[in-house]
C-alpha cells in the first residue's frame, strides 16, 4: 500500500518527536529483545531461505522491513555482520529483479572467500529466520541508464561470482517482457563453478532473443577462457552493442583495453567488485602534511597508499565500510589539496569535493573536514 | 587519611619510558577489545531501559507510597546508568570502534540537559586534554569553585559552600551552563553571537527533557500527573547529587595536583600521562558502585586512557599503581565516604583567603 506525502511527512514528525523523547530508545529496546526485524530507524531484513548455488555460492533470500525503498536490478545492498563485537560491512549483488518499496523480498548472492570473515559467517552461521541489518540499494549498474538499452541490443560479459548482477538484469528484463536481442558470455574456471546456469537456460529456452554462451578455463572442449578473440568470435557485432562487464579484476582490464583500443569505452558499462589493484604506487613521494577540522589538528603522513589507511596509521579513526571504494561509509569532504582517486587513476583538486578516503592517495598537502572520534 | 609523598618530578629520560610502557599497555588493551565489551554495554543498556520502564510503570500506576519510592528509585537508577556508564563513556567514544550505530559517540544524545555536542567539545576535548591546568580546564573549580590556594581569592568565595550545595541539587544544569559558557559572557570573554549559538542548542534540548519530565509523562498520567512530575524530580535530584559526588572526587581531593598554564606547555605524551596521574583521584568500592559511577570510579585509569571501554579500568587498575609507584607519582585513591569529605573539607577552608595557603 503506497502512503501519502501528507502521512509519511506527518509519521516522519511523529517519529522525530518519539525519539527526541527518548521513546525510540525503549521501543528499539523491546524490539530488539524480541528479535523481530521492526525497527524504528533501522533497515532489516529476516532470511527466509538460503539456497546453495554452487559449492562456494550461496543465495540469501530476503525479506525486509517497511524502511526497504527497493531497488533497480543491476545494484548491491551493504550487509552488516557483527564479528567479536566489531560491525563488518560488505557489498552484495542483489540477483532479483528490480523490486519497489511495495515489494519486499530480495536475494543477494554471496561468495565465500577463502579466509573472508564475514563470508565464511554468512555461509556457516546464517539460517533461515536470522536477521541482517542491511544498507538501501546503490549501485550504477542498472540498464536504465544506458540509453533505452531494452529495445537496442546488450551484451551481457561477466565472470566467476560476477554473474550476479547480470543475472538480476536478466530477471528483471524477462519478469518486463523486455528481453531483447541479447547475448550473455559467462566466463567460469569449472562447469561445477557456474551458478544460476540452469535458470539462465531456462530464461533463454522462454525468451528467444536471447544467446547464452559459456566459456571455461578447464572445459572439454579445449577451450581458454577469456580471449580477445574467441570473444569476437562468438560475438562479431560486439561493437554495436551496449556492453555490461562484471568479474574479476584481469578479465576486466582485458576488456577494457579491447574497448578501448577500438574507440568503445563509452558503450561500456562495468561494476566492479573486490579490491582494485592500485595503479602503481602514484602517489606524491614524501610525507604529506593532513590538516584535518573538527577539531583542528595535523597530521603528518607517509604520503604512500589510501588515505584511510594513511589515517589509520597516524592514530586518526575515520568511519569505513567496504574499504575498496564502494559503500561511501568514508566519504569526507576535501577543503583542499590534490588527490588521485585510485581505481579511476584521475586527479581532482576541486574544493569542497566528497572524496572516498579508501580509494583516494594524496598528491598534496591536504585539508579534510574529519570529525576526531576520540 | 594516609598522606603520600609530593611526585617525582620525572626526567624527560624518565617520561619517555613512561610513556612507552603506558603506549604499549594502551596498545595491548586495544587489541583486546571484543565480544565481552560490546556484552557488557548492552547488557548495562538493557537494564538501564528495563529500570526506567519498571520505574515509569510503578509512578504511573501505584498510589501508595511504597510504589512511589520504588518507581522514583528505578528511574534514578536508570538515569544515573543511562548519564554515567552509558552516555559519558559511549560519548567518549570508547565503544566506537565496535561500529555499531547505537554506540557511536557522534551520534549519542543522553538524557540530560546538556546538549551532547557542547559536553563532548569541553569535556572531551578541554578538560581531558589540558587536565587541572589552571586557566586552560575549565572543569577546575568550575569557575566558581577555589579547589586549589593557587587560585587567587575572591570574595565570592566566602559563598562557595553554599554554592557547591546548591550545584549538587541541580549538577545537571551546572553541567550544561557550563557547556554554553556563561559565566565567560558576563565576564565579556565571549561575544554575543558565540552565545547566541551556544544557547540555542542548549535552549532545545533543555526544552524537551523539561517538556518529557514535567510536561509529557505526567499528562500520560492524567490523574497521577502530580506523582509522576514528582517523582521525575526527584530521581533528577538523586541523579544529580550522585553525579556531583563522584565528578567531585575525581579532581577535588586532597593530594591532587593543580598546574601552571606555563607547566603543560610543550610537554611530551609522557609528561601528559604523568600529569593525568596526579591530577585525577580514584574512588574505592564494589563492582555495583564503580558500575554506577560509570567507573569514574577510575578517574586515574580513565584520564590514562578515555577512549577504552570504562568496564576494563577495575582490571587495569593494579598495573597503573604499580607503574606509578615505580616511577614515583601519586596514585591518590581512598573511600568514597573519606574521598567525599576531604573535598567538602578543602571547599570549607579555601572560602576563606588565608588559609590553605599550601601546609603541605
Amino acid at each position: 500500500m503506497r502512503e501519502t506525502t501528507f502521512g509519511r511527512e506527518l509519521r516522519s514528525t511523529a517519529l522525530k518527536i518519539a525519539q527526541r523523547l527518548f521513546l525510540d530508545r525503549s521501543a528499539s529496546f523491546v524490539l530488539d529483545e524480541l528479535g523481530t526485524t521492526r525497527s524504528l530507524r533501522e533497515l532489516r531484513a529476516r532470511v527466509v531461505k538460503v539456497i546453495d548455488e554452487t559449492p562456494d555460492i550461496k543465495t540469501f533470500v530476503l525479506e525486509a522491513n517497511r524502511h526497504w525503498r527497493g531497488h533497480r536490478a543491476g545494484q548491491y545492498v551493504t550487509v552488516d555482520v557483527e564479528l567479536d563485537g566489531v560491525r563488518h560491512r560488505r557489498c552484495y549483488s542483489l540477483t532479483s529483479a528490480s523490486s519497489d518499496q511495495s515489494s519486499r523480498r530480495l536475494s543477494i548472492a554471496v561468495k565465500r572467500v577463502p579466509g573472508g570473515r564475514v563470508s565464511t559467517f554468512l555461509h556457516e552461521r546464517v539460517r533461515p529466520g536470522a536477521v541482517l541489518n542491511i544498507g538501501h540499494a546503490s549501485g550504477d549498474f542498472v540498464l536504465d541508464a544506458v540509453p533505452s538499452a531494452a529495445s537496442q541490443s546488450l551484451l551481457l560479459l561477466s565472470g566467476g561470482s560476477g554473474v550476479t548482477p547480470v543475472l538480476s538484469i536478466l530477471r528483471d528484463l524477462d519478469a518486463r517482457d523486455a528481453v531483447g536481442d541479447v547475448v550473455f558470455v559467462h566466463h567460469a574456471r569449472r562447469a561445477i563453478d557456474v551458478a544460476f546456469w540452469a535458470e539462465l537456460l531456462s530464461i533463454s529456452r522462454r525468451r528467444p532473443g536471447l544467446r547464452l554462451e559459456l566459456c571455461l578455463d578447464e572445459g572439454d572442449d579445449g577451450s581458454k577462457g577469456f580471449t580477445e578473440e574467441g570473444l569476437m568470435a562468438l560475438v562479431p557485432d560486439y561493437a554495436s552493442r551496449h556492453t555490461l562487464l562484471c568479474g574479476p579484476s584481469g578479465l576486466m582490464a582485458r576488456v577494457e583495453r579491447m574497448w578501448a583500443q577500438r574507440g568503445l569505452t563509452e558503450r561500456l558499462k562495468l561494476e566492479r567488485f573486490g579490491s582494485p589493484t592500485p595503479l602503481g604506487s602514484p602517489t606524491h613521494d614524501g610525507p604529506v602534511k593532513v590538516r584535518l577540522t573538527g577539531p583542528e589538528r595535523t597530521r603528518l603522513t607517509s604520503g604512500r597508499g589510501s588515505l584511510l589507511a594513511q589515517l589509520e596509521a597516524v592514530g586518526e579513526r575515520p568511519a569505513f565500510g567496504c574499504r575498496v571504494g564502494i559503500c561511501h561509509t568514508c566519504t569526507c569532504t576535501k577543503r583542499s589539496g590534490t588527490v588521485m582517486n585510485l581505481l579511476t587513476g584521475l586527479t581532482s583538486s576541486r574544493a569542497g569535493e566528497a572524496i572516498q578516503l579508501c580509494v583516494s592517495a594524496a598528491m598534496s598537502d591536504l585539508h579534510l573536514e574529519l570529525q576526531e572520534t576520540t | 587519611m594516609k598522606k603520600q609523598p609530593e611526585p617525582t618530578a620525572l626526567t624527560r629520560e624518565q617520561a619517555d619510558a613512561l610513556e612507552k610502557e603506558l603506549d604499549d599497555l594502551h596498545r595491548e588493551l586495544k587489541a583486546d577489545l571484543g565480544q565481552a565489551d560490546v556484552d557488557h554495554i548492552r547488557s548495562v543498556i538493557r537494564l538501564s531501559r528495563a529500570s526506567e520502564i519498571v520505574g515509569r510503570l510503578l509512578l504511573h500506576f501505584g498510589l501508595d507510597p511504597l510504589t512511589f519510592v520504588a518507581g522514583t528509585s528505578a528511574l534514578a537508577l536508570s538515569k544515573i546508568l543511562e548519564n554515567m556508564e552509558i552516555g559519558h563513556n559511549v560519548m567518549h567514544g570508547q565503544y566506537d570502534w565496535t561500529l555499531d550505530p547505537a554506540l557511536d559517540s557522534r551520534a549519542y544524545e543522553w538524557d540530560l540537559v546538556c546538549a551532547g555536542a557542547d559536553w563532548r567539545e569541553y569535556h572531551n576535548y578541554e578538560h581531558h586534554t589540558f587536565t587541572n591546568v589552571l586557566g586552560k580546564d575549565r572543569d577546575v573549580g568550575y569557575h566558581y569553585l577555589r579547589v586549589t590556594p593557587e587560585q587567587p581569592w575572591r570574595p565570592m568565595h566566602l559563598l562557595q559552600p553554599l554554592l557547591a550545595t546548591g550545584l549538587a541539587f541541580g549538577f545537571q544544569w551546572g553541567i550544561a551552563m557550563h557547556g554554553v559558557k556563561f559565566p565567560e559572557k558576563f565576564e565579556g570573554q565571549k561575544t554575543l553571537t558565540e552565545l547566541h549559538q551556544r544557547v540555542v542548542p542548549f535552549l532545545r534540548k533543555a526544552g524537551w527533557q523539561l517538556f518529557k519530565d514535567y510536561g509529557f509523562f505526567p499528562a500520560l498520567a492524567l490523574g497521577n500527573a502530580p506523582r509522576v512530575a514528582i517523582g521525575n524530580l526527584l530521581a533528577n535530584v538523586i541523579r544529580n547529587l550522585w553525579t556531583f559526588c563522584v565528578i567531585f572526587c575525581g579532581h577535588f581531593p586532597e593530594g591532587v595536583t593543580y598546574y601552571k598554564e606555563g607547566e603543560a606547555k610543550d610537554e611530551s605524551r609522557g609528561q601528559w600521562y604523568a600529569r593525568q596521574i596526579n591530577g585525577s583521584a580514584n574512588i574505592e568500592g564494589g563492582s555495583f558502585f564503580h558500575l554506577l559511577t560509570g567507573h569514574l570510579s577510575h578517574q586515574i585509569e580513565h584520564h590514562l586512557f578515555p577512549d577504552l571501554p570504562a568496564s576494563r579500568y577495575p582490571d587495569l587498575a593494579p598495573r597503573i599503581r604499580e607503574i606509578c609507584a615505580r616511577y614515583g607519582q601519586r596514585y591518590t585513591t581512598g573511600p568514597f565516604g573519606a574521598q567525599l569529605g576531604s573535598v567538602a573539607k578543602k571547599l570549607l577552608r579555601l572560602a576563606l583567603p588565608q588559609q590553605g595557603l599550601t601546609t603541605a
